[in-house]
């Protein structure tokens, strides 16, 4: 995988600057990015799997729906996740394959708590063949 | 980074800061920032301005958009933003108004206890209420409530935990809205926002959430403290927390599902984040039934809290053979949007006041107040940092004809959260505080660096501000002894 994704700096909160080749690509970094700052991945086995699809209006705020299903699938349904597959994607709609395991807090650490996934300053697109996104996350 | 600002601010006065309409396209009314010239520069560098300016261009909007002097930079509207919007004059409501955290507020409790009797325990106190008050993420609570009951808490509030022997008449009278909002509805809430919310009713979070042992270091308003039953010396507690996850999902949730309203209404917004609705369509009153169910939460939140820092200190006193008793004093919300009569230009409106990041500071006499409270005004509760002063005032008539009956909520970021690590690499925040005479605890690894006290604005400074400009008068200042975080 050539996408990568980090975090930058942001008032009171944190954010999510990617690049990759692909949408598929870059919805998956963005996702196991923040997944490592709720959960780090690394201590997350991978024994089972959870399907996520979601629609929206468009790229950016479907992005913004994407981050937030994941984010569901360890606030709400306490699913630790090791790795997130994107299995389709278009403008308007995304699917993935969630590979993790029940959260169990005396084996996964659980840094902190992302309120939301936001739409302050989101930019989410295609550029000259390269996918690049940014995302606030609230904390 | 947050927008800086480049139309125009002027001053007003020593206490008011004016951002013309005009200044950017779409205002529909002036911006307003209430600041010292001490704090306009922190103000004007947070990004604030250019959201109070965004604010001024919505629908219905009356007066002006303003701000208090604790505002920073927030998703949508700025923190310590006030507007208000003419609900029968095409007046919406927007989510970014209230916040993700719907009804996080502050709750103040008197004990029976003096500093002294205190102060030579209070490191064990503060473990004590550690192990205690479920705080941190993904930390439950000892409550569990089944799905009808939760539905009685949205519906209901306080007055729901009245009738299962968790709550008495004292605590809700001593609640904004008594702890429970009409027009709440269980069923604006999703499925997924309730799951989220289940076991956390009656757990602290994280962040900037405390709950704090606190004693009166100094009594401005003799006669407004003998009637809160307060006076100088006297051990209390502070608790700040909110609606937890059931609120951050219902404020997601309706971001979500206003978001095709502006184009179905006609409305042209400056940012996504400030999605809305007229409050009179079914879009807008869907987010109000489903905003007041969170806030009903909240106040249930905190209730529960307080029951277990009653039962907790209860038991360590009476093991020192100390009969601890703790009364509730006032619990206000600061993230909420509230239908409110006002007077405007000489004429009687039905507003829909957004107070985020912003206290309602009613004056005297109004009707929502406790009878014994009503003659003084609201106690307007403003938690400072860890290792500052938090501040009890009271509501005044300047803040009902001038800010909708609102003032500020604390003392407001200057640093980011990594900035505020940052500044702490090589120091012992909790060192330092027990140099000053505070024990902290924080479950977390980066809580009490994040939230240390060189992070947020100068709280004497920004209630200096708020009460030179009569927003509120000052009853008594407070200062930390033990603090549990999450």
């Amino acid at each position: 995988m050539s996408g990568r994704c980090e975090t930058f700096d942001h008032t009171a909160d944190v954010g999510l600057s990617a690049h990759a080749d692909s949408p598929e690509e870059l919805l998956e970094v963005l996702a196991e990015c923040m997944c490592d700052q709720v959960c780090p991945r690394k201590n997350v086995a991978p024994d089972s799997e959870r399907e996520i699809s979601v629609e929206a209006p468009d790229f950016e705020a479907l992005t913004v729906d994407f981050l937030d299903a994941v984010l569901g699938a360890i606030q709400i349904d306490r699913f630790a996740v090791a790795s997130v597959k994107v299995t389709g994607v278009t403008q308007t709609s995304a699917s993935a394959e969630l590979l993790g395991t029940d959260l169990d807090p005396r084996r996964h650490e659980i840094l902190t708590e992302i309120k939301a996934v936001t739409y302050h300053e989101l930019e989410a697109l295609e550029r000259g063949g390269q996918w690049t996104a940014r995302v606030i996350l609230d904390l | 980074m947050a927008d800086r600002f480049e139309g125009k601010i002027e001053q007003v006065d020593a206490n008011r800061w004016r951002i013309p309409k005009g200044s950017q396209p779409g205002m529909r009314v002036d911006g307003l920032i209430f600041s010292s010239a001490e704090l306009i520069g922190d103000v004007i560098s947070g990004g604030g301005p250019k959201q109070v300016a965004n604010v001024a261009a919505l629908p219905g909007i009356v007066g002006a958009s303003m701000a208090m002097p604790d505002i920073h930079w927030g998703y949508g509207f700025p923190i310590g933003g006030v507007a208000a919007t003419d609900v029968d004059d095409g007046g919406v409501v927007s989510p970014g108004g209230v916040g993700y955290d719907i009804n996080c507020g502050v709750r103040m409790m008197r004990s029976n206890l003096d500093a002294g009797d205190v102060r030579p325990h209070i490191s064990k106190l503060t473990e004590h209420l550690f192990a205690d008050i479920p705080a941190g993420v993904g930390v439950s609570g000892p409550f569990t409530f089944s799905s009808k009951e939760m539905r009685k808490i949205l519906a209901r509030g306080v007055e729901h935990l009245i009738s299962c022997g968790l709550a008495d008449a004292s605590d809700a009278e001593a609640t904004e809205s008594s702890g429970c909002l009409e027009g709440a509805d269980a069923d604006a809430v999703s499925p997924q926002a309730q799951k989220r919310g289940a076991d956390q009713c009656g757990t602290l979070g994280a962040g900037n959430h405390f709950v704090e042992i606190q004693y009166v270091d100094e009594v401005y308003d003799a006669r407004a403290a003998a009637a809160m039953g307060m006076k100088l010396g006297q051990v209390t507690v502070m608790i700040h927390s909110g609606s937890r996850g059931l609120g951050h999902q219902v404020c997601g949730d309706y971001l979500k599902s206003l978001r095709s309203a502006p184009g179905k209404y006609g409305i042209e917004l400056p940012d996504r984040q400030l999605v809305c609705a007229p409050v009179k369509s079914s879009e807008g009153q869907q987010y109000l039934a489903a905003m007041r169910a969170a806030a009903n939460f909240a106040w249930c939140n905190r209730q529960l809290l307080a029951v277990q820092v009653r039962k907790s200190m209860s038991q360590f006193f009476g093991a020192r053979d100390t009969d601890a008793r703790i009364a509730q004093v006032y619990d206000v919300a600061h993230n909420i949007a509230k239908i409110e009569t006002h007077t405007v230009t000489g004429r009687r409106r039905r507003l829909c006041v957004h107070r985020k990041g912003a206290t309602r500071a009613f004056g005297p006499g109004h009707r929502e107040l406790p009878a014994c409270l009503r003659p003084l005004g609201q106690p307007v509760l403003i938690p400072g940092d860890m290792g500052t002063a938090s501040y009890v005032l009271l509501g005044t008539q300047t803040a009902m004809d001038r800010t909708f009956g609102s003032a500020c909520h604390g003392a407001g970021r200057v640093m980011s959260r990594k900035q505020a690590i940052r500044h702490a690499q090589g120091r012992r925040i909790d060192v330092e505080l027990a140099r000053a005479g505070i024990t902290a605890r924080a479950r977390g690894r980066t809580g009490l660096a994040e939230e240390q006290p060189d992070a947020y604005k100068d709280i004497d400074a920004v209630v200096e501000c708020v009460c030179s400009a009569g927003l509120a008068s000052k009853v008594l200042r407070l200062i930390p002894m033990g603090v549990i975080k999450g």
